[in-house]
């Protein structure tokens, strides 16, 4: 590793951080804390790697590394995560104090985390199908019909507050 | 329920901006601290396989003509060495030091460079592909700084195209340079060095890789890892000390008490369980958690955890693990 390699991973750091965090806290569902401790240990990986990679593309690599940390952690997690945000499964996120989009990022929770992720890349970060699907080592088709039945989860268990999406 | 009226009231188009939104109001406060590089840094280091406990035993081991084994235990690809040695704050060290001032090897031989650096009572670590007779590109701290006796010189050596000596076929051409084998296949590596490892965390393997006299002579070291570690990478790592190199860590154990460590009594042995820094002998509150002890005469054993696996057992559990470890090393017979 160079000094000029070393200052690239700063700047990449600098420059690419904050998102990634943001994504891990989407995709696993996890308090701000717990992301770091998931971005910091998946951004140890591209450092290992980071004087071969640094110039192909680097963002998609560290992309890939972080939600992928981020799905296995959230499956980890589940047990812990069903008791935090455990309503019975068929009861609607109607609680009046949950404003519409706690509400929203409640229902995300509940999915499965490669459901999850795949709407966290498809609709957040704005990814198309294709780069979702090579992110994510699935099929466009696969991206295609998570992300259907994804937001036909969502907005099932929604449609029962009344009129709240409509 | 009533999915007819869901799907024409809630096109799936609206609930994906509606939960785009939601997505994008959830973390926008969310801002990466200023120290993600100094914390992955650090994690980068303390996941290392560790062969720089005994950095002033390992120039002891290139005068004794064994650079080869210390370059091939750190001859790893560029981008798995630890950071240069100025970023892990290893100035201040606690315990006090002879100053002394860092010499030029700029242009030496990796080799050369190493024993220049052992005779201003310096360490070296070895960074590049430049192997035993490739030339040190860099230093780091440089020449003409005062550091603490003992410190490591970041040394980045690069091959000499002209010529190099034996074309021996590179091993480190792929991605990962092998580790080295110095003790052939152990097996599950409960038996090298002269001492059996009778206790091992469930669930760990032998790591598949052995040096002698990376750490002074005579001494051995092994580690063992979680399945699905990345090459290089361990769970508990432990290193066997005779002769000379013995004799060398009871200065570092009495640095540990001056530390203000005390030594734990655990089936009879006089332990010092304590977590180390980047610094040789230094102790530091997130370091990797290390015992060590003398089995007997003339021979010591240490045992290092990765701070990583440490955490994921919980301190206590990692404590525990730690004892029963230490509980089931015997000498061979």
């Amino acid at each position: 590793m160079t000094e000029e390699d070393e200052a690239a991973f700063d700047e990449f750091l600098a420059a690419r951080s904050t998102a990634l965090l943001r994504t891990a806290i989407l995709v696993c569902g996890a308090s701000q804390h717990d992301a770091e401790d998931l971005v910091q240990n998946a951004l140890e990986k591209v450092y290992r790697h980071w004087s071969r990679i640094r110039h192909d593309n680097p963002d998609s690599y560290a992309r890939r590394v972080v939600v992928n940390a981020a799905i296995s952690v959230s499956r980890r997690r589940k047990v812990i995560r069903e008791i935090t945000f455990a309503r019975p499964p068929d009861t609607p996120a109607d609680s009046p104090d949950l404003d519409l989009r706690d509400a929203l990022v409640a229902e995300l929770r509940r999915l499965p985390a490669r459901m999850r992720a795949v709407l966290v890349l498809r609709y957040w970060e704005d990814l198309s199908e294709a780069e979702t699907a090579a992110l994510m080592g699935c099929s466009a088709g696969t991206v295609k019909s998570q992300a259907a039945r994804g937001l036909a989860r969502i907005r099932e268990r929604m449609g029962t507050r009344e009129g709240v999406l409509g | 329920m009533n999915r007819g009226d869901d799907r024409t009231g809630l096109p799936d188009g609206q609930v994906a901006r509606e939960l785009a939104d939601a997505m994008e109001a959830h973390v926008r406060g969310v801002h990466a601290g200023p120290g993600m590089a100094g914390a992955v840094r650090d994690r980068h280091r303390t996941r290392r396989i560790w062969f720089r406990t005994a950095g002033a035993a390992l120039v002891t081991v290139a005068i004794a003509g064994s650079v080869p084994v210390y370059l091939a235990v750190n001859a790893g690809p560029p981008s798995s060495v630890a950071g240069p040695a100025s970023r892990t704050g290893s100035d201040s060290l606690a315990v006090a030091v002879r100053e002394v001032t860092v010499p030029e090897v700029v242009g030496l031989s990796a080799d050369k460079a190493v024993a220049v650096l052992e005779q201003a009572g310096l360490a070296a670590a070895v960074e590049g592909d430049g192997g035993a007779a490739g030339q040190v590109a860099r230093q780091d701290p440089a020449a003409g700084e005062k550091v603490g006796e003992g410190r490591t010189v970041t040394l980045v050596v690069v091959e000499i195209p002209a010529e190099r000596p034996t074309p021996t076929p590179d091993p480190s051409e792929g991605e990962d340079a092998p580790m080295p084998q110095d003790l052939g296949d152990l097996g599950d590596g409960r038996k090298f060095g002269g001492v059996e490892f009778a206790h091992l965390p469930e669930g760990l393997k032998w790591g598949e890789w052995s040096v002698k006299d990376g750490f002074g002579t005579t001494s051995y070291s092994t580690s063992w890892a979680e399945p699905g570690l990345d090459p290089g990478m361990y769970s508990v790592q432990a290193v066997v000390y005779h002769g000379d190199a013995a004799a060398r860590t009871t200065a570092r154990m009495r640095g540990y008490r001056d530390q203000g460590a005390e030594p734990v009594t655990i089936d009879g042995k006089r332990v010092y369980i304590v977590r180390t820094g980047e610094a040789v002998g230094r102790i530091e509150e997130s370091g990797t958690p290390t015992a060590i002890w003398t089995e007997r005469k003339g021979l010591v054993v240490e045992i290092m955890m990765s701070p990583d696996y440490f955490d994921r057992l919980g301190e206590r559990e990692a404590q525990a693990e730690m004892r029963r470890i230490v509980e089931g090393v015997t000498p061979e017979k």
